[in-house]
């Protein structure tokens, strides 16, 4: 039986059709999740929360986005151990509802940075990680104005002790902290980044290392 | 004359013609709702009295072409069921008062024109003119319509994936922002019209809350700038990009759903226009009541709800039964909706205040019966054509590279384009960094190409050659990866329609890109006219931006711009059409001179580059990247294409190519890279038989070194770095 993938969606989310179609590119079965509704946890195997500017990035990134009903759904999908993958504004969310550590911030040039980076995996030992080993070098384009991964020195210190940097950018593009693009959990269940790995699934793309997640 | 009407004329822009034609119309003197209603109506913006005479030249159409006469954008047939709608629009005046929210609105409001018609727009392009970058507040402007263009756009979720910037000192008081956006209709997906119909149905106000921004902005984009340009920050609009997309999602559900009859956005002149030319349109009648209108501010008039321009709002005309349905689906995306009034047989618009009816008047005699005017103008006379072309002499190239440099007529311009999102949809094959973009289409796997024209400095040389060439250079880039130009759009920027050397440089315009269009078989399907691009008696170049779609048959294998190893071949394909030294002059601020072949057969030599594509790959021939020699020919072109760690030699064979040719401009020549040099140099020389065409090698590319020629050499990280610099 297929996976089943589900999308909450948010006023404002953008990058929620592109999300579906290469979660069901790989034969999964995608489902939108709406902001205001909540859902049953047994009912999906992957959550995958796309990227966006959610609730109009207003008061903070992810925010708003993150006290909706929606997201009281994925505290419990995430308790249960269940897969969630958390993109660009995904990521953003992910930190606001205390999934993963730190925050992000306005990127340090204080503008909207679009490009292609190449990344270093730090640890594959996650569920999105399982065609990649540790060292390898990706390639992914970002988009975002507040990239700039953000934690104080004692968390920082225990995610790289515990392996919870998963992805960092070779060249560092918005002031991140120990270069970090990506992080999970301590459980490792919970997962994001701030590239793009739905825009990079073909070499007509300008790469196809996204396929890597899936 | 009283002076109660002087003012009034004044006020609200008219002329005493115009006064005297309203007057006969009505039947009455006006009251203070029919002045705003003809002033903002009759303006050249909304009316194109002084343009539309002459935009009758592009009627050409093709199979591809429907004829959507009178709705928000054009709309072309690609075959597979798909169809895109797409268009071109300024928002120069609101830009040049405030950048950022100027440029922000000019990117909000050309979407709108885009989805009103049911399409989900999935590229933007934009078309930039400024001045010289030490003129007071440039460096300020363009920082600002950047972020304007990257903040608005990124946020919608729309990809902005290709662009085009000039610097002209005639652009200092005046620059010029141009917003394209294209929209795609899949298969069985529905398209929205703008002609209200059905007696007895609603007319739904829906989207944000009306506010003073933007009152009488129609009218205000309709005039010459003064120096007081600062007192009319209150007439620009204020934009939320966020509002926007929750918008596009909750008009394009209510399309799908079949809730509404017609729908049209609300831009300039605001609900004005909006709901007079959907009456008009349809031959029905409204009544409205303008106490109906959300409001941020409940102190505003009915003049000023009738003419803000407040963003984010669209009407619809829904049947009565599906009202609650649409209202349901406005609420979920958070939005507001309101029922302002029905749709009436009676063909009159009736505007009430409540319980007093503030005017009763046929739609027609507003849009229909507005004023045209035939301008004088002189047939074009090229002044600057010559017989033979002279180099300049004694020129310190040098020190014009430098000066190229720091005048930002030599920049790759990433510090622009990474400000914006170029890839999401995950549609992007190719963006900025690329001459044309390409994205692909969800139902066909096709490759929809973008590209834009209009070269300032051909422009300021001759208005016709310049013309003929924002049209042909975008068809020809595009040919040259591969995909054909389909059909046009325009942005027709100029100075005052009231000069006759202005309206010379107008229909001159006009009619090298019909012509130019004709020849390429891709018509001119919608477009914008910005007349009054003039401060203080100094007009702006002619400025006929151009926005071009074409396709190609997939995505994949297009080739790069820029040079992918060292030890490669680089060779030219020189066509003999137009030659002339105008990106050297232009830096001494001097007009050039050019050679025209007038027997070149342009429009035949691009569909041949078009036919190349597809033959190097079926024949294997190893061209590696493929550039369109720019102004300031070769040498400034392989500037261009650097990239990583490799540059390039043409100091090769200097008896064949002396030194002031590498900086000749050459339309429409082009290099190829390649890594087999007999191989290649037979394929081209076989594929172009039957075209006077020149090819030979012409350098190497070479790993960190710039060797324009023996004397002229650059240092490699230097260059790049100067290259790269943003603002």
């Amino acid at each position: 039986m297929s996976l089943n993938v589900g999308i909450p969606r948010f006023l404002g989310t953008n990058c929620d059709e592109d999300v579906k179609r290469w979660i069901e590119s790989k034969g999964f079965r995608a489902t939108y999740l709406w902001y205001e509704d909540r859902f049953e946890s047994k009912d999906f195997d992957w959550i995958v929360i796309p990227g966006g500017f959610s609730h109009g990035d207003y008061l903070r990134c992810g925010a708003l986005a993150a006290r909706t009903p929606v997201m009281k759904s994925v505290q419990e999908f995430a308790s249960k151990g269940k897969p969630i993958l958390g993109i660009c504004n995904g990521f953003q969310i992910l930190c606001e509802a205390q999934l993963l550590p730190g925050v992000l911030l306005q990127n340090k040039n204080l503008r909207f940075i679009d490009q292609w980076q190449t990344l270093t995996v730090q640890n594959a030992d996650n569920p999105f990680s399982k065609m990649m080993t540790t060292q390898q070098h990706i390639r992914l384009p970002i988009a975002h104005g507040d990239g700039q991964y953000y934690a104080d020195s004692e968390t920082l210190q225990k995610i790289n002790n515990n392996g919870q940097i998963w992805l960092t950018y070779d060249e560092n593009p918005n002031g991140s902290a120990l270069n970090i693009a990506g992080v999970t959990n301590e459980k490792k269940n919970v997962c994001a980044l701030m590239p793009h790995p739905e825009r990079a699934q073909f070499e007509w793309m300008g790469s196809s290392d996204g396929e890597l997640f899936l | 004359m009283s002076s109660d009407l002087s003012q009034n004329l004044k006020i609200y822009r008219l002329s005493m013609e115009e006064y005297e034609k309203m007057k006969t119309l009505l039947g009455h003197e006006p009251n203070v709702i029919e002045w705003c209603l003809f002033s903002a109506l009759w303006s050249e913006h909304c009316s194109y009295k002084s343009s539309k005479n002459h935009l009758r030249k592009f009627s050409f159409r093709n199979s591809n072409t429907p004829d959507m006469d009178g709705e928000n954008a054009g709309v072309v047939d690609l075959g597979y069921g798909e169809k895109i709608a797409f268009k071109m629009e300024s928002h120069n005046h609101p830009s040049f008062i405030e950048p950022v929210q100027g440029a922000a609105t000019g990117v909000g409001g050309i979407l709108r024109d885009i989805f009103t018609m049911g399409a989900r727009p999935i590229m933007s392009a934009n078309y930039l003119c400024f001045g010289d970058i030490e003129a007071p507040r440039m460096k300020h402007l363009m920082k600002g319509v950047v972020k304007g263009i990257s903040s608005y756009g990124n946020c919608v979720g729309v990809p902005t994936v290709t662009g085009q910037t000039n610097f002209h000192p005639l652009y200092n008081k005046n620059i010029l922002v141009n917003a394209l956006s294209v929209g795609y209709f899949g298969p069985e997906q529905r398209m929205a019209l703008s002609n209200a119909s059905g007696s007895g149905n609603l007319v739904v106000y829906v989207g944000a809350k009306t506010g003073r921004d933007g009152v009488h902005g129609a009218s205000m984009a309709s005039a010459s700038f003064d120096d007081d340009s600062e007192s009319k920050k209150p007439n620009v609009q204020i934009g939320d990009p966020f509002y926007e997309k929750l918008l596009i999602e909750a008009c394009l559900e209510v399309l799908e759903k079949n809730l509404v009859v017609a729908m049209q956005d609300m831009g300039a002149a605001g609900l004005t226009s909006s709901s007079f030319e959907m009456s008009s349109k349809g031959q029905v009648g409204f009544i409205l009541d303008l106490k109906k209108v959300p409001l941020r501010d409940s102190s505003m008039t009915p003049e000023d709800i009738l003419l803000s321009e407040s963003q984010e709002r669209m009407l619809l005309i829904c049947k009565p039964e599906k009202l609650s349905e649409l209202q349901e689906t406005f609420k979920k995306w958070s939005l507001d909706s309101a029922v302002l009034g029905e749709v009436q047989s009676d063909r009159k618009v009736k505007l009430m205040w409540g319980e007093e009816v503030l005017t009763n008047i046929d739609p027609d005699l507003i849009v229909e019966e507005a004023p045209r005017y035939d301008r004088p103008y002189q047939p074009w006379n090229s002044l600057q054509k010559t017989q033979a072309l002279q180099a300049p002499e004694k020129i310190n190239f040098q020190s014009l590279i430098e000066k190229a440099f720091k005048t930002s007529k030599l920049n790759r311009f990433q510090w622009i384009y990474n400000q914006y999102d170029q890839r999401v949809g995950a549609r992007t094959a190719t963006a900025c960094e690329s001459a044309v973009a390409h994205a692909r289409l969800d139902h066909s796997g096709r490759g929809l190409a973008l590209a834009v024209g209009c070269r300032t400095d051909l422009m300021v040389m001759d208005a016709q050659i310049g013309a003929f060439d924002a049209v042909y250079y975008p068809a020809f880039q595009m040919a040259l990866k591969g995909s054909v130009a389909l059909s046009i759009t325009d942005c027709l920027n100029f100075g005052n329609p009231q000069k006759p050397e202005i309206m010379s440089q107008f229909v001159a315009s006009v009619e090298a890109i019909a012509s130019a269009s004709v020849q390429l078989n891709a018509p001119v399907i919608s477009g914008n006219v910005s007349f009054y691009n003039e401060t203080l008696d100094e007009n702006i170049p002619p400025t006929p931006a151009i926005g071009m779609v074409g396709m190609r048959d997939s995505v994949e294998d297009i080739l790069p711009d820029y040079f992918q190893a060292p030890m490669e071949y680089i060779v030219r394909v020189k066509m003999d059409w137009l030659q002339s030294y105008t990106w050297l002059n232009s830096l001494e601020q001097k007009v050039s001179q050019f050679t025209e072949n007038t027997h070149a057969d342009i429009a035949g030599f691009i569909k041949q580059c078009q036919a190349l594509d597809q033959k190097r790959q079926a024949e294997l021939i190893p061209i590696t990247s493929i550039k369109a020699i720019g102004l300031g020919g070769l040498a400034v072109t392989c500037l261009k294409m650097v990239q990583g760690n490799v540059g390039f030699d043409l100091s090769f064979d200097t008896s064949l190519i002396p030194e002031s040719e590498l900086f000749r401009d050459e339309l429409y020549s082009f290099i190829v890279t390649t890594t087999d040099l007999d191989l290649t140099i037979s394929f081209l020389k076989k594929h172009f038989k039957n075209f006077p065409v020149d090819i030979r090698k012409v350098g190497e590319t070479v790993t960190e070194k710039i060797h324009i020629s023996k004397k002229i050499i650059l240092d490699f990280k230097t260059t790049k770095s100067q290259f790269e610099k943003g603002l």
